[in-house]
């Protein structure tokens, strides 16, 4: 196997064929390719402002022999821009989780190592098998005001970069949408809809850690939506709907004393009940 | 433990801990309202002063952990100690403040002191609670632990103006850590016993 040589987009790039002297007659290749003499000084390969394509596998041979003198594999890239990371807890009381990405690719391969300090508690934050930039953390303790602090380092062959979030147990809950969201019309009521959902099942404990709820809707054909906040129960029956009109739904879940609203869940769509016209049914009724 | 477990007694757990929950969640509203008053009013920077504020002496921390493991009882005697030692710290905090400003700000010192009466109602509350399950309350003497009168620590000195600012700072964060952490608690207790139908972990024994 050959070694890896990693380098800068933008830098330029000598290679020298192994021990060979400069006025030594070669070869160089890429990806078993001849490369044109013109790039080279001697027996030196020049790559001038190196860019991502010619990532690739060179090797030198001696001119007349033919011998390998020399080969590595080059992977242009860049050092890594400081990383985007995210804390949550979407199953409070348990633990939290922390994710992370790069803003822009390196092209070439990173490592993240990621520090949770609480106080002065250092704490193991487990990574996940996927998505792999993730971890979790178990709470060791509730109701602290003691903030964490967690440091995400990416490191290449070419750099460096980090950042850092602090936040407080409470500032980070953010329970995962609700589940199963139902509306189905009311038999006889042309202004009703009957709305049901269930609690997100990632949170681990709602009779302890009751969440609230949050519906809104709005008829298909209007932008503007109603809102109406719940404070318990998994249902809610709209009585000002649209006769007629379909309408979209969605609910969104948080927990009754700390942190902030989930996402809205999964829209869904329901008409009121009507009456059926009495003459249609009459003609279906003889044919 | 008979009277515990009767139907009566039941329901009027159930009821202590339902007005609790509401109190608790009054409370905690009504104090995270007084920290943002106190922090302008007594002119601290926040953000330079959190690692001064943590464990602030003699403020009861609401951290605990294994919180889920704990019994009815540990809950409502660890609520009820730091409850009344809330009491004693606003009184202070409120005679500090009377001291500091005077009557120059009344606003500040009627909220300290409606957080104060809330706090008050609470312990009584979590009093019943122990007295509902045949639990003695330990009087407010008997959390000393006992100490002969020469053995007390000498009282602490008296602290300056920002440090006093600084305790009531803790005193109000813990406060309002607490208020969550009882209504969490009080949900815990009020939570039916499978096996006995009772309130869960309040049919243990100590």
């Amino acid at each position: 196997d050959s070694p890896i040589q990693y380098e800068r987009v933008g830098a330029d790039v000598t290679m020298k064929c192994g021990s060979m002297d400069w006025d030594a007659a070669v070869t160089w290749t890429v990806n078993g390719t001849d490369i044109h003499e013109s790039l080279l000084n001697g027996s030196y390969l020049i790559l001038k402002n190196a860019n991502l394509s010619q990532s690739g596998q060179y090797a030198c041979y001696e001119g007349s022999s033919w011998h390998l003198k020399y080969q590595t594999y080059l992977r242009v890239g860049m050092p890594p821009k400081e990383p985007v990371l995210m804390c949550r807890s979407n199953n409070y009381p348990k633990g939290f989780y922390c994710s992370w990405h790069l803003p822009t690719p390196t092209y070439i391969p990173n490592t993240f190592n990621i520090s949770v300090i609480h106080g002065t508690k250092d704490m193991v934050c487990e990574r996940d098998a996927i998505p792999k930039n993730r971890c979790h953390i178990r709470y060791l303790q509730l109701f602290s005001t003691v903030k964490y602090k967690v440091t995400l380092t990416v490191t290449n062959a070419l750099g460096r970069n980090s950042t850092t979030l602090t936040f407080d147990e409470f500032a980070i809950v953010k329970p995962d949408p609700p589940e199963s969201v139902v509306a189905k019309p009311v038999p006889n009521n042309p202004r009703r809809l009957e709305v049901s959902w269930q609690n997100p099942s990632s949170w681990p404990d709602p009779e302890s850690f009751p969440l609230k709820f949050f519906l809104r809707y709005r008829p298909l054909i209007l932008d503007q939506w109603q809102h109406v906040e719940l404070s318990d129960g998994t249902s809610h029956t709209i009585t000002d709907a649209y006769a007629g009109k379909e309408y979209i739904i969605q609910v969104a879940a948080k927990d009754n004393d700390i942190g902030t609203w989930s996402d809205w869940s999964v829209a869904v769509h329901a008409t009121p009940w009507t009456e059926e016209p009495k003459h249609l049914t009459t003609e279906a009724q003889i044919t | 433990m008979a009277a515990a477990d009767s139907p009566s007694a039941a329901l009027r757990r159930r009821d202590l801990c339902s007005r609790g929950i509401r109190l608790a969640g009054k409370m905690r509203v009504d104090v995270i309202d007084l920290l943002d008053a106190y922090v302008e009013r007594q002119g601290l920077d926040v953000s330079s002063l959190d690692s001064s504020v943590a464990a602030v002496e003699g403020v009861p921390l609401a951290a605990v952990e294994r919180w889920d493991e704990q019994t009815g009882t540990q809950r409502l005697l660890e609520n009820l100690a730091a409850y009344r030692a809330f009491r004693a710290l606003l009184a202070q905090m409120l005679e500090e403040q009377r001291e500091q400003l005077g009557e120059a700000d009344a606003g500040l010192g009627r909220a300290l002191a409606s957080v104060l009466l809330q706090v008050s109602a609470f312990a009584y509350h979590l009093e019943e609670l122990l007295r509902l399950e045949s639990r003695g309350v330990p009087g407010e003497e008997e959390e000393e632990e006992g100490e002969e009168e020469e053995d007390r620590p000498p009282p602490p000195p008296r602290l300056s103006i920002f440090e006093q600012k600084l305790r009531g700072l803790g005193v109000l964060r813990e406060l309002a850590q607490w208020a969550v952490r009882s209504a969490r608690d009080l949900r815990q207790l009020s939570k039916p016993s499978p096996a006995t139908g009772t309130a869960s972990g309040l049919a243990e024994s100590p």
